[in-house]
């Protein structure tokens, strides 16, 4: 496993992947964290509270909404780009445990996953804390509830990476599940929530966007309504569960095909 | 001793029986060729024999067991069987750490094996930017990181230029003579008759012939090898008479099937000069496609 563990993250260092990715994150998180803080309190369009106020200041830190996405995608790239690059082959003659490649994958795509998280709350925080300081405002939020929001961004990325890889794993065809990954994120959960809010909850992004401080209604982009977050580490544990799902239907998947 | 053995493999894809009851053996210090025309079954045979797809029925074996479960043992098989399997974004001193990363060997190999591939000034290259020559190069460098007894290398030479190909020959030569145990698949065949000791005949997944190159050259017509400028004029004539003609060039015939007095009574009731003209065995596509039935079949 030591082996298999090194080899991924070298192949993570030794490309401009995760640089590519965190770059995108942060550039989105930047553009929306500033468009919200700017136009928070004016109550146009989809303009949020103002940054005076708890639900205005804390849809301004959950603007790493697509950041989510992106680390989600990153795990399908990780994952789906060894087939679209034929290294696949090297990957499983060299290590020919599939479980152990696929479980190495999935920790080096969540670590990934984790840096590019705390790049996207690092500003989303700082786009946020400074309008509101700018503006006078006083903190709105207390200083726990600021790194619970932070500490949700970067916990929910590095698991929704590792349900990427799971996926691009499964999917192996990279445009399609990147296609599948940002369809589930941006429609399907949306419609699948609003339609039956219990569920609401347990959807992955959903679940990672509510960890990073999102609420129904609130923040950009929208996560489905009337859906009430479960506790903190019930939602870690939502989030860890379908990651492991997906990473052991791949584990498995692979095993049992032919790398042809 | 058997290094390499197949005992009645076979794989179905759906309908298709891509390679059906097939046995062979390659010894140890050998270098066996593994022939056959486009869709015969060699890459799937070969993957078959290194863990990557899974037999329908039969076995492929290194030493006595299956590639997965070889452990350790695993580093001293190499293999290429992408030539284009690399990362086009990371340097061809990176895609050997990563490999050695995977295989746990130590990374001081790669400089070895660059030199040894004749690469070791490209090892700042980024893979992508490398010609198919390179990238086949970097291919047999990761398949000798681990210092392998056995190497399984599929259509090695593909896509060379010619200087390539004399590369490669003088490569897999050299290979031989250190005794390793290869197997190589191709449908250049007249490559495979410049290096290997042996030859797998293989055509729609089954075995047609296995045994040293020398006896399978054994099974060529004798040929003749003309030059005329009325190439064409020629070709119909000879070809009406039963024999097998073919364009080696466009003033030059072989033929198979006549001998040059017949030819050459033919071409003088014709007027048709005949430049030169060379009597000698069959060339190993002659073989080659007798054995496996393919003359004029499209590949």
């Amino acid at each position: 496993m030591i082996a298999a563990l090194r080899a991924e993250f070298l192949k993570l260092r030794t490309t401009r992947l995760v640089a590519a990715m965190t770059v995108l994150a942060v550039a989105v998180t930047a553009l929306i964290g500033v468009v919200e803080a700017v136009t928070a309190g004016t109550g146009k369009g989809m303009a949020i509270p103002s940054l005076a106020t708890t639900g205005g200041l804390r849809d301004n830190l959950a603007s790493t909404g697509f950041a989510l996405l992106v680390a989600a995608l990153l795990g399908v790239v990780i994952t789906s780009g060894e087939f679209r690059l034929k290294t696949a082959t090297d990957t499983y003659l060299d290590q020919p445990d599939r479980g152990r490649v696929m479980a190495a994958k999935a920790i080096t795509a969540a670590a990934a996953g984790a840096l590019l998280g705390t790049a996207a709350a690092a500003t989303s925080a700082g786009i946020g804390l400074d309008f509101a300081a700018a503006r006078g405002y006083p903190l709105a939020l207390p200083d726990p509830a600021i790194a619970r929001y932070t500490a949700g961004t970067v916990i929910g990325s590095a698991l929704l990476a590792a349900a990427g890889a799971g996926a691009g794993s499964l999917i192996r065809q990279q445009t399609a599940a990147i296609i599948a990954v940002v369809a589930w994120g941006l429609v399907i959960e949306l419609v699948v929530g609003a339609t039956v809010t219990a569920v609401g909850p347990f959807l992955p992004y959903t679940a990672a966007a509510m960890l990073a401080g999102d609420t129904s209604g609130g923040g950009m982009p929208q996560i489905p309504r009337g859906v009430t977050a479960l506790p903190y580490p019930a939602t870690i544990a939502v989030l860890a569960a379908i990651a492991a799902a997906l990473c052991t239907a791949a584990a498995l998947t692979v095993t049992r095909s032919d790398i042809t | 001793m058997t290094v390499i053995e197949v005992r009645d493999l076979a794989k179905r894809f759906g309908q298709t029986l891509a390679v059906d009851g097939l046995s062979f053996m390659a010894g140890a210090g050998t270098v066996t060729g593994f022939l056959g025309p486009n869709g015969a079954g060699k890459t799937t045979t070969l993957r078959m024999l290194l863990g990557l797809v899974t037999p329908t029925s039969g076995q492929a074996l290194i030493w006595g067991r299956p590639y997965r479960e070889l452990g350790a043992m695993r580093r001293q098989v190499g293999a290429i069987l992408e030539a284009s399997g690399f990362h086009p974004g990371r340097t061809v001193a990176d895609h050997l750490r990563v490999r050695c990363a995977a295989m746990s060997v130590a990374p001081s190999r790669i400089t070895a094996v660059l030199a040894e591939t004749g690469m070791a000034g490209l090892a700042g290259r980024r893979a992508g930017s490398l010609s198919l020559g390179e990238r086949q190069r970097l291919g047999l460098a990761g398949a000798l990181l681990g210092e392998p007894d056995v190497l399984i290398l599929d259509e090695p030479a593909n896509g060379l230029d010619p200087a390539g190909v004399l590369w490669m020959r003088g490569f897999l030569r050299r290979l031989g003579e250190q005794g390793r145990t290869v197997l190589v698949s191709s449908h250049i065949l007249a490559e495979v008759a410049q290096f290997a000791d042996c030859a797998i005949v293989i055509d729609r997944g089954r075995l047609i012939s296995a045994g040293p190159v020398t006896e399978l050259m054994k099974a060529a017509r004798p040929a003749v090898t003309l030059r005329t400028p009325r190439a064409q004029d020629l070709r119909d004539a000879l070809a009406s008479e039963g024999a097998m003609v073919r364009a080696v060039a466009p003033d030059t015939l072989e033929v198979t099937g006549l001998s040059a007095g017949q030819i050459a009574t033919t071409a003088a009731g014709l007027s048709i000069p005949i430049v030169e003209m060379n009597a000698g065995p069959g060339s190993l596509e002659d073989a080659f496609l007798r054995l496996t039935g393919t003359e004029g079949r499209p590949g």
